[in-house]
């Protein structure tokens, strides 16, 4: 139990304190990677004990393999949780690239495979396959991944969606300990469940209820891979603070724009963000775990809201339901973990080192 | 027009790289090395280094993003093959680091050397099918690179339906990375007139490149070289020098690179091979000699720093403007380039601007 990692969400540029996801994807500065704000954020990830840094990928945002080789130069410690769409680049590039990148920041990095979420995004990127078949050609392609990374000579494959032949790239993936990236299959359908037990370390759900999450990945934990989630936090002094600060994210004087959030979800053929933002009907799944910020936030925004204690109780009861990874984000991002990381981790940490020790 | 240099890192923190079989060099970059070498070349005035791309390479771009992070001014050319990536996350990629280097990135845009790299990548494309899905993948990225709305585009490699960015590419003086693309098949000659700022060809005698290079000028495109550089205080040492850099191959890397030029369907680096062949001397200062052991961009302009002045303005009489240098060793030539030859090429082009003024006047 003491190698649970605990991941954050990277600062994005022009963050507005709460700001719903179409908001922020809208704003100019969040395609412009601030790096000197960013190293800062990632020096204090560093100080409080996080494992990574989960660095986004979609339209909006500048690419996150890039970032990360900037920011990894820049730092010593933290890692980064690299977000990538199967589908948008040829394996073989995608392998001499992620090795060109560890090679240079020591392996500091994992992947979060994401098949896609939106039509019209993935439109705009040239890709015109549907939800299934997107995770049809996510299977060869991290099959052809994976073959490169085992390094037993020329891989050559031929499969509906790729064909390659005689493929090599002759810079190894260096790491410490690895010959290839942790790869998080980022999804809450059956496929994404089936993808990660085949070609994936983790499978990385949006928060829901611990026995739930449990049911669902019996298989993924009996084939020895790993369980992960991805949701927010809301924290205070106290439970009633917490949730003053969650009541105050929905409320309307944000101005949020839940018709945005609307359309999104209309163009989402997504099953985990569907899911969730069905779920998000009802508000309070548990006592601790909120739904309230979905609708307008989207669905990372499945949100733990407590006092620090309360906190640290979800996270131990996730931790008992098979969670061995979490994406943590929260509003605002620094703050956020800041309280995370001197509150509710120490917390955390203290019964599982007693455990271990006992 | 004033002439612009550039320098090639492919061979940075490993001296005569390009001897040997490509299946058997590291890929492993040397960070410190290629810092280094970055920091030697922005101090001998050099304006951008390519970063080239191979199956036996470290990744360009990361290369370049990584680098621009540690170095304040070097620009940095990276190799691109396209048909490897959507040309959406392709833009996305290159806007991100102008954004997170100030600009500091152009491209050189290659379409593949050889049909069995190239199966590696999953392409199985002919020479001319792959300048025509350069073509429309070039099209697409300018549609971005024009930034006014969303890109959209139907052809037969690929189909994009509002496309859009939001990491635009960032620099003081361009809206679009400068593209270089290279060849010297015609449908490469097609390609960079509608596509490219500037050619990249292989060079032969500077009066044989002028026509073309002149028609090519006219039409808007600029042409460059890529030539190793070979420069001694006197005649004698510069070809004593050569001679030097033969007596380093005992035989056998020649037969990688008769191998490779076997299996390559490049028309440039083959005719290079040809012009090799049949003349070691095909300029006085245009030497061949290297081509069978270190490949074709080995072809070098040799000489005194006055010789090697007056071949460089002798190819920008003829249309030629912009030169991408190899040395070997790379930091040593680079360095004898940068205190021997580029004072002497900037005195002379300022002289010639100030009796040009006088003769208007």
């Amino acid at each position: 139990m003491s190698d649970v990692k605990f991941h954050w969400r990277l600062l994005q540029g022009g963050e507005i304190d709460g700001a719903s996801r179409t908001q922020q994807d809208g704003l100019p500065d969040t395609g412009m990677p601030d790096l000197r704000e960013r190293i800062r954020f990632c020096l204090r990830a560093e100080e409080l004990g996080i494992d990574s840094l989960l660095t986004a990928f979609d339209w909006s945002r500048p690419d996150p393999i890039l970032l990360a080789a900037a920011l990894g130069n820049a730092t010593e410690r933290i890692k980064f949780v690299i977000a990538y769409r199967s589908g948008l680049i040829c394996p073989t590039s995608f392998v001499q690239q992620l090795n060109t990148l560890s090679a240079l920041i020591a392996g500091r990095f994992s992947l979060n495979i994401v098949a896609g979420e939106q039509r019209d995004e993935q439109h705009g990127y040239g890709d015109w396959l549907a939800h299934d078949e997107r995770y049809a050609r996510a299977e060869e392609f991290l099959a052809i991944c994976r073959a490169l990374w085992r390094r037993e000579g020329a891989v050559s494959y031929e499969g509906r969606h790729y064909r390659v032949e005689n493929a090599r790239v002759n810079t190894p993936f260096v790491s410490p300990d690895r010959t290839f990236p942790e790869i998080f299959i980022a999804g809450g359908s059956q496929q994404s469940h089936d993808l990660a037990l085949r070609q994936g370390t983790l499978w990385m759900r949006m928060l829901d209820a611990p026995e739930k999450l449990r049911a669902t990945g019996v298989a993924v934990l009996a084939a020895g891979k790993e369980l992960g989630v991805r949701c927010s936090i809301i924290g205070g002094r106290t439970r009633g603070a917490a949730l003053r600060k969650a009541y105050e994210l929905v409320s309307s004087e944000r101005g949020v724009d839940r018709e945005a959030e609307r359309e999104f979800m209309r163009q989402s053929d997504s099953v985990n963000v569907r899911t969730t933002y069905e779920l998000a009907s009802t508000e309070w799944l548990t006592p601790w775990l909120w739904t309230g910020a979905v609708r307008t936030h989207g669905s990372a925004c499945m949100a733990i809201v407590g006092s620090a204690g309360e906190i640290a109780d979800a996270i131990h009861e996730l931790i008992a339901a098979g969670i061995t990874q979490f994406i943590f984000g929260g509003w605002p991002k620094l703050e956020a973990m800041e309280f995370f990381g001197e509150e509710v981790l120490p917390l955390v940490r203290q019964p599982m080192e007693v455990a271990t020790a006992s | 027009m004033v002439m612009r240099f550039h320098w090639s890192m492919s061979s940075a923190g490993e001296n005569r790289r390009g001897a040997k079989a490509r299946a058997a060099v590291s890929g492993i970059p040397n960070l410190d090395a290629h810092v280094r070498f970055c920091r030697i070349a922005e101090e001998c005035g050099i304006e951008s280094l390519l970063t080239a791309f191979g199956f036996h390479r470290a990744d360009p771009i990361v290369l370049a993003a990584t680098l621009g992070a540690l170095t304040g001014r070097i620009k940095f050319m990276v190799a691109v093959r396209s048909g490897v990536c959507s040309p959406t996350l392709f833009v996305q990629q290159v806007n991100s680091v102008a954004a997170m280097t100030g600009g500091r990135i152009c491209l050189n845009i290659v379409a593949g050397h050889t049909p069995e790299e190239q199966g590696y990548y999953g392409d199985f494309l002919s020479h001319d099918e792959r300048y025509a899905r350069t073509d429309e993948f070039l099209t697409v990225c300018n549609a971005f690179w024009k930034g006014d709305g969303e890109a959209n585009f139907d052809g037969r490699y690929y189909c994009i339906a509002k496309g859009k960015l939001n990491t635009p590419f960032v620099a003081p003086d361009r809206m679009r990375p400068e593209i270089f693309l290279g060849g010297n098949s015609a449908v490469a000659e097609a390609m960079a007139m509608k596509h490219a700022d500037c050619m990249w060809r292989l060079p032969e005698p500077a009066e044989k490149m002028r026509d073309k290079a002149l028609a090519m000028v006219s039409a808007g495109t600029e042409v460059g070289i890529l030539v190793s550089l070979i420069v001694r205080p006197t005649h004698a040492e510069a070809i004593e020098a050569t001679e030097e850099l033969l007596a380093n191959f005992d035989g056998a890397p020649k037969r990688t690179h008769d191998e490779f030029a076997r299996k390559s369907d490049s028309v440039a680096f083959t005719s290079t091979y040809k012009l090799a062949n049949a003349d070691v001397w095909p300029a006085p200062y245009l030497w061949t000699g290297a081509v069978p052991y270190m490949g074709a961009p080995s072809i070098a302009i040799v000489g005194t720093p006055d010789e090697v002045t007056d071949a460089l303005f002798a190819y920008r009489d003829g249309g030629v403007t912009q030169f991408l240098f190899m040395g070997h060793p790379d930091i040593e030539e680079m360095q004898r380039f940068a205190n021997e030859v580029l004072p002497r090429v900037r005195a002379r082009e300022a002289a010639e601007a100030a009796s040009a003024v006088a003769a208007s006047s």
